[in-house]
């Protein structure tokens, strides 16, 4: 970015995201997670383990919340707050909350990474450079949703012994001692959407890119796709939903419809929607 | 590369077989493999890739998924000759999705600890042997097989393994074939059948306008997961059905239920007799379904009756009964921890009448079809065939047993001596691709190779509908040399028999393609040979035709007994399945150590479940190890203390335990099956697995709980926020 660039369009790169950014967004990966729907099965999660070459750290550091599953499957009891009740028994069962990064678009980990290692894609990406990550665990320290994980030490030798390292996927690195990893949306799988589309010399579709977490959910409970394409499914139900990005406070129509983002108050303009979980009473 | 016999030249030629020899293995409709083991010269470099191996792109291959009996098909991403990741087939019938299990089967495929060559005990340890030697060994040993003195002791087998292992056994004049899987739905078959006359009939899910579920796990491991969960989907969107779980502790299931109720292990029956006394007082459901022998008993369970047998409240039963009458057609389940009781088979009896008091008989519960080739379908298991087996075993009538995909050193009770009686076999041939509990007991183990790397065949249990024969290719060259496939194995071991009819088959392949070969025109819908095994192949699946069946009607006793206390034992055992290590099969794979249970969040190790109240009348917090002792023995674990537990319950997770089994598996937890007082099903013979009763103490350790998150609740935060079914159907409701 020269300097000519930034002083002719200086009022351009001060547009803050409730105005739409200073991105020209070409993609705007997003997700919609329906609660009623998901079981907590927990086969979202291991399937990103499988996908995305997620070490086994082991029960020591399991415990100490060194664990690196990039989609965490988090339970949460009903409370009195919550609507639950002093009961004798869990009645409404479990609530059950897929959480992976969220990909906000005001995220607050890029900002405060000393060597630009977290930043904002033209795709709507929250990436992570590894080879330029220093370790400062800044990113981590503001996500706040807690989905920034820390490879703590090297664990490639204890993790894959033989023959188990050849699962591998080769699509993507194995992380190393001293770096920040995270949630990518599955990006290896973006980039071979992408470049499937161009050799076909068309637009990325939706369908065309699916990430491991949504092509496994014996529910489908989760829709990944393009917020840009207004003909992509995970668009129509964040319309349906009356939820838009660039918010703090939904303005919905009708109060009752589902469609909601975690911590949407903080200004972080998450692209995953989750859907309100439904009990009958 | 000085001191070594490898020239650069032949590195690259190495190199570019790997790829590409491991890649054609796995393909359709491709030419023929040539790998250097056939010393062919011929090299096909990357430069002139064939079209279907690219370098650097993936291409998938159709397989299934083995690692429990559902059998759902898979697709496996292959990239430069590895199996890399693993899906849901889309077309396959139980497709689409996968469960964590099926996403972990990779880890066994390409597990560190898989057994790589014939082993053989020499001086008490077993050692490894070449597979001459192995062959030789049989030669010598098991030549008592002949006279019927041979069993086969397996998991579920199906398909066109299942036909040869019975002309095996018929060649040796042995009928004796167990199948066992600790993990059944056999007291629920026994019902189905004395019932409507069909041991697995359809349940309609995705009909239902409420499921009631009595200890019934479908999200979880009950049946067939992967299938229920999308019925469950299409249960769950349009006019919300209502899910209630009755069951002593939390399931998957009941985790995501509107309404989950407690109740005392055992008298899931009084409970549905109990809903059944409120459907037809209070609300005015037709008794007339139900024979007056039936309406009788069911007149004797007053609510209050009802709860001080099994601490179910009243008004629960009300509110059950009002969803079940609103919302109709209904359908009412049962499962493993309503079953596995001496009384197992009554509880089963007494959901099943609700069903037919309901009249979901017909509605949401079908007649199944049953797929016309019958010596193809899966022998499923059960635990009477552990019992008949042990029992058999232990009055010396075998000098040989193969074990195969099953481990019941592992999961029988202590009570059952199993080691013991399994030690009297004079000689035990165990194949096997992990060296487990029962395969370290044997006196002869053979290699198999992993479902990902052979042929097969393979017919899901649980196919009320359509019926098809799910196809495994290999999706790579296999990691060792010297693993066979079952298949192989027994082919190999009918030709030594001398049987006719197998000499000219080179391999399991070519007897695979000569079977699919010889199927009738109207399953190959006018493809020639080639092309239909090629569209099988592709498929991952051949639609099989099927045979209609129907149901009928006959309520039995729905009679039950009475509840006995404790005594010197009050808390009900209650060993959970679940879908990360299902029967311990899955304890070497670390992605499902690591991976939280789906309930209480723990990895790496086994857990006490125990309600507040138990916790506080024995002064316990989380993370206190507890002893849990039953008349059988004693184990210790940490508790975790939530109201997902019957206050009278002790609810311990299977799987863990292992003394053998891998570096992942094993010393790592405890076993709860180990522990259990000997106990039956007394109609269906199934080993009562909930019937146990223990008492529970402090041993004065703690420490911090493996468990995943720091708070329980939300703290008051719109993490996840819950609307009512009402909201739901005036939004999004049909």
């Amino acid at each position: 970015m020269s300097l000519k660039n930034i002083l002719e369009n200086w009022s351009h790169y001060r547009r803050g995201h409730e105005e739409g950014g200073h991105h020209d967004y070409e993609h705007m990966w997003g997700m919609a997670i329906d609660l009623n729907k998901c079981t907590g099965c927990n086969a979202c999660s291991v399937a990103c383990y499988a996908e995305n070459n997620l070490p086994t750290v082991g029960k020591d550091r399991m415990r100490k919340g060194q664990g690196l599953h990039w989609l965490r499957m988090e339970r949460y009891w009903d409370e009195p707050e919550m609507g639950g009740d002093e009961k004798e028994y869990q009645e409404r069962g479990g609530s059950f909350l897929p959480m992976m990064c969220q990909h906000c678009n005001a995220a607050t980990c890029e900002p405060v990474c000393p060597v630009a290692a977290t930043y904002h894609t033209p795709d709507g990406l929250n990436a992570q450079v590894y080879n330029r990550c220093i370790g400062s665990r800044y990113c981590s320290n503001n996500c706040p949703y807690r989905l920034r994980y820390f490879n703590f030490y090297s664990y490639y030798e204890e993790s894959w012994p033989e023959p188990l390292n050849m699962q591998l996927n080769p699509d993507l690195s194995v992380r190393d001692k001293g770096v920040m990893e995270k949630c990518t949306f599955c990006i290896q799988r973006i980039r071979t959407g992408k470049d499937t589309a161009q050799r076909e010399g068309r637009e990325v579709k939706d369908g065309d890119v699916v990430t491991a977490c949504a092509q496994t959910c014996p529910t489908e409970a989760i829709v990944f796709g393009d917020l840009l394409d207004k003909d992509a499914q995970v668009t129509k139900l964040w319309k349906a939903q009356e939820v838009e990005l660039g918010k703090t406070k939904q303005d919905k129509s009708n109060g009752e419809l589902r469609g909601y983002r975690v911590l949407e108050g903080l200004n972080t303009d998450p692209c995953v929607m989750y859907l309100d979980r439904v009990r009958e009473a | 590369m000085s001191g070594s016999d490898i020239n650069r030249r032949d590195f690259l030629k190495f190199m570019g077989l790997g790829g590409v020899g491991a890649a054609t293995l796995s393909g359709c409709d491709m030419p023929t493999t040539v790998t250097l083991e056939e010393g062919k010269e011929k090299v096909v470099a990357y430069l002139a890739p064939e079209e279907y191996a690219i370098p650097g792109i993936g291409v998938t291959f159709a397989s299934t998924c083995q690692q429990c009996p559902s059998g759902c098909g898979v697709h496996g991403r292959v990239r430069e000759g590895r199996v890399l990741k693993l899906e849901g087939n889309p077309d396959a019938l139980n497709g689409k999705g996968l469960c964590q299990m099926g996403q972990a089967s990779l880890q066994g495929h390409y597990n560190p600890d898989r057994i790589t060559q014939p082993m053989a005990r020499k001086n008490g340890a077993l050692v490894p042997v070449s597979w001459e030697d192995a062959w030789k060994l049989m030669q010598e040993k098991a030549s008592g097989a002949t006279q019927g003195r041979s069993a086969w002791f397996t998991g579920t087998v199906s398909g066109h393994q299942s036909v040869l292992l019975a002309a095996l056994n018929d060649a040796w004049g042995s009928k004796d074939h167990y199948v066992y899987e600790a993990i059944n739905n056999a007291v629920g078959e026994a019902v189905n059948k004395s019932v409507l006359g069909d041991a697995a009939p359809a349940y309609r899910l995705d009909k239902a306008k409420a499921v009631l579920s009595f200890g019934a796990d479908f999200l979880g491991t009950w049946v067939s997961p992967v299938h229920f969960s999308r019925e469950y989907a299409k249960f769950r969107t349009g006019d919300r059905g209502v899910l209630i779980q009755v069951e002593p502790k939390m399931t998957l299931t009941g985790g995501s239920a509107d309404l989950w109720v407690a109740a005392r292990p055992g008298t899931e029956g009084v409970v549905a007799l109990g809903i059944a006394n409120v459907l037809l007082s209070k609300n005015q459901v037709d008794g007339k379904k139900l024979p007056q022998v039936a309406l009788d008993v069911i007149s004797q369970y007053s609510a209050d009756k009802v709860t001080e047998v099994s601490g179910v409240p009243g008004d629960t039963l009300v509110r059950i009964a009002k969803y079940l009458k609103e919302r109709s057609p209904s359908l009412v389940l049962s499962g493993e921890s309503a079953h596995g009781h001496a009384n197992g088979y009554q509880n089963a009896m007494a959901a099943m009448m609700l069903n037919v008091l309901l009249g979901n008989v017909g509605e949401t519960i079908e007649a199944s079809n049953s797929m016309v080739f019958g010596e193809l379908k899966a022998k499923h298991g059960n635990s009477k065939a552990m019992l008949d087996f042990a029992a058999a075993a232990d009055a010396g009538k075998y000098d040989v047993v193969f074990f195969m995909g099953a481990n019941p050193v592992y999961t029988a009770p202590v009570h059952l001596g199993m080691a013991e009686k399994i030690a009297k076999v004079p000689f035990k041939v165990a194949l096997s691709m992990f060296p487990d509990e029962t395969t370290m007991s044997a006196d002869l183990v053979l290699p198999l190779s992993s479902p990902y790397e052979e042929w097969a065949t393979s017919v899901s249990p649980y196919q009320p509908k359509e019926a098809a024969i799910s196809m495994s290719q290999p999706l790579m060259k296999p990691l060792s040399a010297e693993t066979k496939s079952l298949g192989d194995i027994l082919l190999s071991m009918l030709k030594y028999q001398g049987v006719k009819g197998y000499d000219g088959f080179d391999d399991y392949y070519a007897y695979l393609r000569s079977e699919l070969n010889a199927m009738p025109g109207s399953v190959k819908a006018g493809k020639d040979n080639d092309a239909f095994w090629s569209a099988a192949v592709q498929k991952g699946f051949i639609k099989a035709p099927t045979k209609s069946g129907t149901l009928k009607v006959s309520v039995g006793d729905v009679k039950q007994g009475g509840y006995q206390a404790g005594g010197d034992y009050p808390m009900h055992l209650v060993p959970t399945s679940n879908q990360t290590m299902y029967d311990g099969r899955n304890a070497n794979l670390p992605w499902l150590q690591e991976a939280p249970d789906q309930i209480t969040k723990i990895f790496w190790d086994s857990w006490v479940e125990i309600h507040p109240k138990t916790a506080a009348k024995l002064g316990v917090k989380e993370g206190d190890f507890v002893r849990v002792e039953s008349d059988q023995g004693a184990i210790e674990a940490q508790v975790y203390i939530y109201k997902g537990v019957h206050v009278d319950a002790v609810a311990v997770p299977m799987g863990r335990g292992h003394e053998e089994y891998g570096r992942y598996a094993k010393g790592n937890g405890v076993n709860p099956l180990k522990i259990l007082s000997p106990a039956v099903d007394e109609k269906s013979g199934e080993l009562a697995t909930h019937a146990t009763r223990v008492r529970i103490s402090k041993t004065g350790r703690s420490e911090e709980l493996p468990r995943l998150g720091g708070s329980e609740v939300q703290v008051g935060r719109r993490l996840v926020s819950t609307v009512s079914a009402d909201v739901f159907r005036r939004t999004e409701g049909v």
